[in-house]
């Protein structure tokens, strides 16, 4: 136990002596929350735009100042010729066109129903559902604006015709990718620290020549093993609570659940990757290679977690695959937690899917690190 | 007899690949001797140390440090030894009380005793005033004085130094000599490798690589008297021109 501390004590003194270390831990999640954060988004904006106003009215004119007020959309064109409409659709010039029809104003006053044309460009089916939900939306404004305005009015618009498939979004009512993404990067931050952390960690030593200087002192491997995780798990854990401080003050997402579940699901994530760190070094003579091997499985867990592309899009064969990525669970446990605030309860497949592959990944590496020692 | 021999290697070989790095080597080493492995570079010299340190494994032979088999004991030998790697391990980003601290708690020594013998160990190298300087800013000789003395802060029974004098200036070299010499009257065993031949003739008894073999061993005034030679280096310029 005394060796453990040792050791500890060393890895520490070595870390916080880097003064570059010391920026490299603030900034590091500063830069990942900052870009991913605001680069990283499935939010539809710029959705562009094509009116018809055969009406051109005061109330249709306010319709359509709706649609530039809300930010969503980028007026694209007025054309007048009904026939040369879906012409701005084919040719990728408009994602939405509107035709705001003849006697708008009339029937709205008259308390019939005028109806609202919109020919949406479906190819990307993800965006046009947004686009829908943003019209819905100013729709339902206007209505809104046109009671306050014409308290007469409010028989007739009771009488209007509505959208009826009336989306809810829950836990994050404006769709926006913000809240979604963040605790991706959370995680993020915690397999890049950890991961390049330990591999270099242990091939600097074999590559200065100390690893070798260790192994004829009567230490135990496991003891070595512990002495080099326990810092980078403790810094990896850390560097997480900086994030998530981070990303409530740059975006002002809180935690929804318990801050100590994250640590909790945090601990056995890091398992994962301080045994791929591990593992790493025991193929790995240089930093150089270390760094390469980190970087090289550090893309493929992310490509195969879900946080860039959707499991559900894989091919199924892919799909099966990202059951053995850790990392694929993490970020639903903490998408879970810092959203809704599920409680561990709810979350027992996951962890337990975690724990399962987290728990092999480290044994072998450690295993494996062992049988290299000799 | 056997209580009076710190090293005894038989058939000892290393094979890297198809490559032969130690061929067969056989010796004894006693207690308290200082013995030396004089060998020009890529001898064999340093994977001949890694084996008897635990530090690779034999492809065949065994060997006893310390009364323990290499093979089947080395976490006992481990305990016994001291090593000094050709390269120098200690942490350049430590201080000089911080590598000392690390190595005597590494070895189990318990608070006091680091403290104590971090204590004894600054004022004999005379390095008290640059305790809590980063061992890096040291002068090579001074850092290599103080990896011997780092090696040896858990009193092992034998030492192993793989060059521990390499690219150092004579005088440094020869202050290191010294204190081989005053390890060897505690009663320690040293084991050193080299390739300066002033060096060998400081050996009680050498054994001369050549190719992974020992082609001789024996005292410098036997190998001199043998070879009818008047230095250690005319002895191996002989020795290596006939193999
Ligand atoms: N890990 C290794 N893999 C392959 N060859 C090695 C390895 N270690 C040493 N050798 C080779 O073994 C020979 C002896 O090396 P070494 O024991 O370091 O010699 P010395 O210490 O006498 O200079 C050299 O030719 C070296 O290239
Ligand atoms: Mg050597």
């Amino acid at each position: 136990m005394r060796q453990i501390f040792y050791l500890i004590q060393k890895e520490f003194r070595q870390i916080f002596r880097d003064k570059s270390m010391i920026g490299i831990l603030f900034i590091i999640p500063l830069i990942q929350i900052f870009i991913l954060g605001n680069a990283v988004t499935t939010d539809v904006k710029n959705i562009k735009l094509v009116v018809q106003d055969q009406d051109k009215t005061p109330y249709s004119r306010e319709l359509l100042r709706q649609f530039i007020h809300s930010g969503y959309f980028k007026i694209n064109g007025i054309e007048e010729d009904y026939n040369k409409l879906s012409s701005y659709l084919d040719s990728g010039k408009a994602n939405l066109v509107i035709v705001i029809p003849k006697h708008f104003q009339r029937d709205i006053v008259l308390g019939n129903k005028p109806d609202i044309q919109l020919l949406v460009d479906g190819v990307d089916g993800n965006s046009s559902g947004v686009s829908l939900g943003y019209v819905n939306d100013i729709m339902q404004n206007y209505q809104e604006r046109l009671i306050e305005h014409l308290p007469e009015l409010s028989l007739q618009i009771k009488n209007m015709h509505r959208v009826e498939a009336e989306p809810r979004f829950w836990f994050n009512p404006n769709l926006e990718s913000k809240p979604y993404i963040v605790p991706g990067i959370i995680a993020l931050i915690l397999l890049v620290i950890t991961l390049f952390l330990t591999s270099m960690g242990v091939v600097r030593e074999k590559e200065i020549g100390t690893l070798e200087q260790l192994m004829v002192t009567p230490i135990k491997s496991y003891q070595l093993v512990t002495g080099k995780i326990i810092p980078f798990c403790i810094l990896g854990l850390l560097e997480i609570m900086i994030g998530m401080g981070f990303v409530y003050l740059i975006f002002g997402i809180g935690i929804k659940g318990s801050f100590f579940l994250i640590l909790f699901e945090s601990l056995i994530f890091v398992l994962s990757t301080l045994g791929l760190g591990i593992f790493i070094s025991t193929i790995s003579d240089t930093q150089q290679q270390a760094l390469f091997m980190a970087w090289f499985f550090m893309i493929f867990s992310i490509l195969l977690s879900g946080f860039f592309i959707p499991i559900a899009n894989m091919p199924p064969v892919i799909q099966q695959i990202t059951r053995l990525n850790p990392l694929r669970y993490f970020i639903v446990i903490l998408r879970e937690i810092y959203l809704k605030g599920t409680s561990l309860k709810d979350l027992i497949p996951e962890t337990l899917s975690m724990i399962t592959f987290s728990a092999c990944l480290f044994f072998a590496a450690v295993i494996r690190f062992k049988k290299k020692l000799g | 007899m056997e209580t009076d021999i710190a090293v005894k290697a038989s058939k000892l070989s290393r094979h890297f690949g198809t490559f032969t790095a130690v061929d067969e080597i056989s010796f004894e080493v006693k207690k308290g001797e200082i013995f030396g492995f004089l060998g020009a570079n890529g001898a064999g010299k340093t994977t001949a140390i890694k084996m008897l340190c635990g530090l690779i494994k034999p492809t065949s032979g065994e060997a006893y440090v310390a009364g323990y088999n290499i093979n089947t004991d080395s976490s006992m030998v481990k305990k016994h030894i001291g090593y000094m790697s050709q390269k120098f391990s200690l942490y350049e980003d430590l201080t000089v009380k911080e590598n000392i601290e690390f190595y005597g708690g590494i070895y189990g020594l318990s608070r006091k005793e680091i403290f104590e013998k971090t204590k004894k160990l600054l004022s004999e190298l005379h390095l008290e005033k640059m305790r809590d300087s980063l061992t890096k800013a040291l002068p090579l000789g001074w850092k290599q004085r103080l990896a011997l003395s780092t090696a040896l802060l858990h009193d092992p029974s034998i030492i192993f130094l793989d060059e521990p004098t390499g690219g150092v200036d004579p005088i440094s070299r020869k202050n290191f000599w010294r204190i081989i010499y005053e390890i060897a009257n505690q009663g320690k065993t040293v084991f050193v490798t080299t390739h300066y031949m002033d060096e060998a003739e400081y050996c009680n008894r050498l054994s001369v690589m050549f190719k992974g073999k020992i082609i001789e061993i024996g005292t410098p005034t036997e190998l001199k008297n043998k070879y009818n030679k008047p230095s250690i280096q005319d002895v191996f310029i002989e020795l290596v021109t006939r193999n």
